[in-house]
């Protein structure tokens, strides 16, 4: 792919929200299974004591976006429509507010999510079925339609260029880049934020509960004594944009380059005779080869792999293997251990981490996965394992490789 | 940096160079795309064929809601794909893996590939990808945990019923099905996401990221959306009239439209392949107005058609005919009109709603309605907007009213708008009748 500048970053997750927040507390990343639980403000916890969970901290986007027009927004599009507005202002095409380079017909967006607002759906589920349909709040109907989180970005921001909502699980956020490469090159926006979101919802938790995947997983050995990853997985949440910029475009108004994005590769590889749900060690070692080729970069120029382990043991064991399969004694680390499985945004909550990386900050121990921590980190290789055979990788360099 | 690739293990996989060949293109050929294969859906017929009867004869598929009890809305219509049954064209063990609209997807894309002439090997392997739309997916599945979860409790939610719900699936059960190792990617973009899908198969094929594509887009009719749009006032209560003075609204439909997109070399290289259509420009853009009204002056719409046409290389003097995204509400269609003068000034251009007889498909309108616009370019017959009866000055367009009208066909456009402010307008046109296409970079083209 053609080089895409990174010039801005929004981020709203478990290690706080904004690009500084963000830095400082992957800086001093430790792993939620080591952590007592945090406070959540979702939804009543209380039915689930042993919750494994967590939240953005102490989020309220009135700070952000002011008291008004909040009333019918869900959760997802609030933390959405904040991390576009600090992703705008830190990017540098706003100030206050006001738009200060490029204008709203120049700016588009692509934005991953994995499961809609199931806060918007459940709630008008139920007031549909205890009460009547009749009484279902229309101005929080559209909440419910899967894009709609997304379109609040635009309108909230005024982003006229394009917006598209992308759908792929775990990869989604990965693939948002695919998207934007191809809409950047083709002329159909100068910048585009990218990323994605995932709100914690009680039918969300309940959902991943029952599949039996939060906390330890029943009859699996804690593998922290490997040395490697425990089997202690937390559902997270998040909201990540992250301003891409055509090189031409981002010199052209002397913006500050965070890192580039060089390479991308995704692929399906389920085996007829495989289950629904299905870690695809292939699927993900052709993703990462892939994205090298398109980086026209060697396996021995990887310097760091952000993968999405999340202690899952069946989905990081795969994961874990095609990446030796292609890169075979490069570090890797797991910020999901840090933020959550974050699912849609989970992608995009790497290309963040990332960005500290090749800025130089280091890499939180309690992260890394596998591998010796390289001196200098200057490509990364970002990837996604998807639940159902699907797998993606990105990779980022730095500005100064 | 340019170093050799051949460092990264390639061990165990035949295609891998095949996939190699997209990754690391740096977007320097012009490619035309063409539509080889369909697959229909839809409340007025299965399959191409039937699908493209209905349309010419202006056959309504609206009918009273069987699906679930409308009793209490006040409204009781709808477009139900009452003809599908799904063991009809899926295994036992597919249908029990997904949802309704997987189901639809899935049959709509046998028949797509079944159109195009390809054999069982034919999409296998990573040059294949799949792009869908959709609106909301698998709504049947979350709606059942979710009246599970409040009459029962948690304890009463089914836990194999819980990884069949999400948009994501619908391109995995296909691409399972086929075999394709490409893309697998659902663009959720509400009642534009035919287009979007479609527009996206094309720029990858045209980007020399996949030489074939199973495209379109899948919708299911679902309680919890049906009563949505009743709140809010957006339902007719019988029927839809598109550009009607007397439109009260739309109604609901469900369905699939399924095409198979393959690059002019793909298409070339098997005898087999017969070339529909050929994707010209599309054009994308936001409102960034309100979540559910269009702008009413329409710019971002206008910006949109104006993107398809000149991305395929004409002017608006070279298009006979525009499907309409034509709800039937007044705004849409008052929009819709006020575009179509922008665009084409005096000259009254042939516009119909497919809506009027289908019922709106949501995600799967535009796929369903490229489909249609297939059947003008092949058949040179505009569908018709059945219902039509009173002309509305503020709709001053020439709609094809009641019965279908034969007219140029060589080039059309499928318009569609969706919540979000998201507008989407594709260009289609016979084979070879659009100029060969700029070069997809933006650096080449400058």
């Amino acid at each position: 792919m053609t080089p895409r500048h990174v010039t801005g970053l929004g981020i709203a997750c478990a290690l706080g929200t904004g690009a500084e927040a963000f830095f400082r507390g992957l800086a001093d990343a430790k792993r939620l299974s080591a952590l007592p639980p945090s406070a959540i403000a979702s939804f009543d916890v209380s039915k689930y004591p042993d919750a494994r969970i967590v939240e953005v901290p102490d989020f309220d986007a009135t700070k952000y976006l002011g008291d008004k027009g909040l009333r019918t927004l869900d959760r997802l599009t609030k933390l959405l429509v904040v991390a576009a507005r600090l992703c705008l202002h830190d990017a540098g095409f706003k100030k206050d507010n006001q738009w200060v380079a490029l204008a709203p017909e120049q700016v588009g967006v692509v934005c991953s999510n994995a499961y809609g607002s199931l806060e918007a759906i459940t709630e008008l589920d139920r007031v549909a079925k205890l009460e009547d349909a009749r009484y279902i709040n229309p101005a929080k109907f559209p909440n419910t339609v899967s894009n709609s989180a997304s379109g609040y970005v635009s309108i909230w921001e005024n982003l006229r260029a394009l917006n598209v909502s992308v759908s792929d699980g775990n990869c989604g956020g990965l693939d948002a880049v695919a998207a934007a490469d191809i809409f950047l090159e083709s002329a159909r926006a100068d910048a585009i934020l990218t990323g994605g979101g995932e709100a914690m919802s009680e039918a969300l938790f309940l959902a991943f509960q029952k599949l039996g995947v939060l906390g330890p997983v029943t009859g699996t050995a804690d593998r922290t004594a490997t040395g490697t990853v425990t089997n202690d997985t937390r559902l997270g949440e998040a909201a990540v944009f992250l301003a891409l910029e055509v090189p031409e475009v981002s010199k052209a108004r002397n913006a500050r380059v965070l890192a580039e994005v060089v390479g991308y590769g995704t692929a399906f590889f389920a085996p007829e005779e495989s289950p629904l749900v299905f870690p695809s060690r292939e699927a993900t070692r052709r993703a990462i080869t892939s994205a090298l080729v398109d980086a026209q970069l060697a396996a021995s120029d990887v310097d760091l792999v952000v993968s999405s382990v999340a202690g899952l043991p069946r989905f990081d064991d795969e994961e874990l293997a095609a990446i030796r399969d292609v890169l075979t004694d490069t570090a890797v680390v797991a910020p999901k251990l840090a933020v959550g499985e974050t699912l849609g945004a989970g992608g995009a909550v790497g290309m963040a981490a990332s960005l500290a990386w090749l800025g130089g900050a280091p890499v939180a121990k309690d992260l890394v996965v596998g591998g010796g921590l390289p001196v200098k980190i200057r490509n990364v290789v970002v990837t996604s394992i998807g639940y159902y055979g699907n797998a993606s990788a990105v990779v980022m360099r730095s500005p100064r490789a | 940096m340019n170093k050799a690739n051949s460092e990264p293990d390639c061990r165990g996989s035949d295609s891998l160079v095949t996939l190699l060949r997209g990754a690391g293109a740096r977007y320097t050929a012009t490619v035309r795309v063409f539509i080889t294969g369909v697959g229909v859906v839809s409340s007025i017929g299965l399959g191409k064929d039937a699908f493209f009867r209905a349309l010419a004869e202006g056959t309504s598929g609206i009918t009273p809601v069987e699906a679930f009890d409308v009793t209490n809305l006040g409204r009781e219509f709808a477009g139900e794909a009452k003809g599908f049954r799904p063991k009809d064209h899926l295994t036992a063990l597919e249908a029990r893996r997904m949802g309704r609209c997987s189901q639809m997807a899935l049959a709509a894309a046998r028949m797509a590939i079944a159109d195009a002439g390809l054999d069982g090997s034919a999409l296998k392997g990573p040059r294949a990808a799949v792009v869908l739309g959709t609106t909301m997916g698998e709504a049947d599945v979350l709606g059942d945990l979710d009246h599970a979860w409040i009459h029962k409790g948690a304890a009463g939610v089914r836990r194999a019923m819980i990884p069949k719900y999400g948009s994501t699936l619908l391109p995995i059960h296909i691409a399972r099905a086929i075999g394709s190792e490409g893309a697998v990617l659902t663009l959720p973009a509400a009642c534009a996401a035919g287009n979007y899908a479609i527009g996206y198969a094309s720029d990858l094929i045209r980007s020399g990221k996949a030489d074939i594509v199973v495209t379109g887009a899948a919708e299911m009719l679902q309680e919890l959306q049906y009563s949505g749009f009743v709140r809010l006032a957006a339902m007719a209560p019988a029927k839809c009239q598109p550009f009607d003075l007397n439109r009260q609204g739309l109604i609901l439909g469900e369905g699939a439209g399924i095409l198979v997109l393959e690059s002019e070399a793909h298409a070339t290289r098997r005898k087999a392949a017969t070339l529909l259509a050929e994707v010209g420009g599309h054009g994308m853009t936001c409102d960034a107005y309100h979540i559910t009204r269009p702008h009413p002056d329409a710019a971002g719409s206008i910006g949109a058609m104006r993107q398809a046409i000149e991305r395929s290389g004409i002017t608006s003097d070279a298009i006979d005919f525009v499907n309409a995204h034509g709800t039937g509400t007044k705004a849409n269609d008052a929009a819709e009109s006020k575009v179509m003068r922008e665009i084409f000034g005096d000259r009254k251009v042939p516009i119909s709603s497919m809506k009027s007889m289908l019922g709106h498909c949501m995600g799967a309108a535009s796929a369903l309605e490229a489909i249609g616009c297939i059947m003008t370019l092949e058949k040179g017959l505009y569908p018709p907007t059945i219902g039509y009866e009173t002309p509305d000055p503020e709709c001053d367009v020439d709609v094809v009213a009641n019965h279908a009208r034969s007219g140029a066909h060589d080039i059309v456009l499928n318009n569609s708008l969706a919540f979000g402010g998201y507008n989407s307008v594709t260009c289609l046109a016979k084979p070879f009748k659009l100029p060969e296409p700029a070069p997809f970079s933006r650096r080449s083209a400058a």
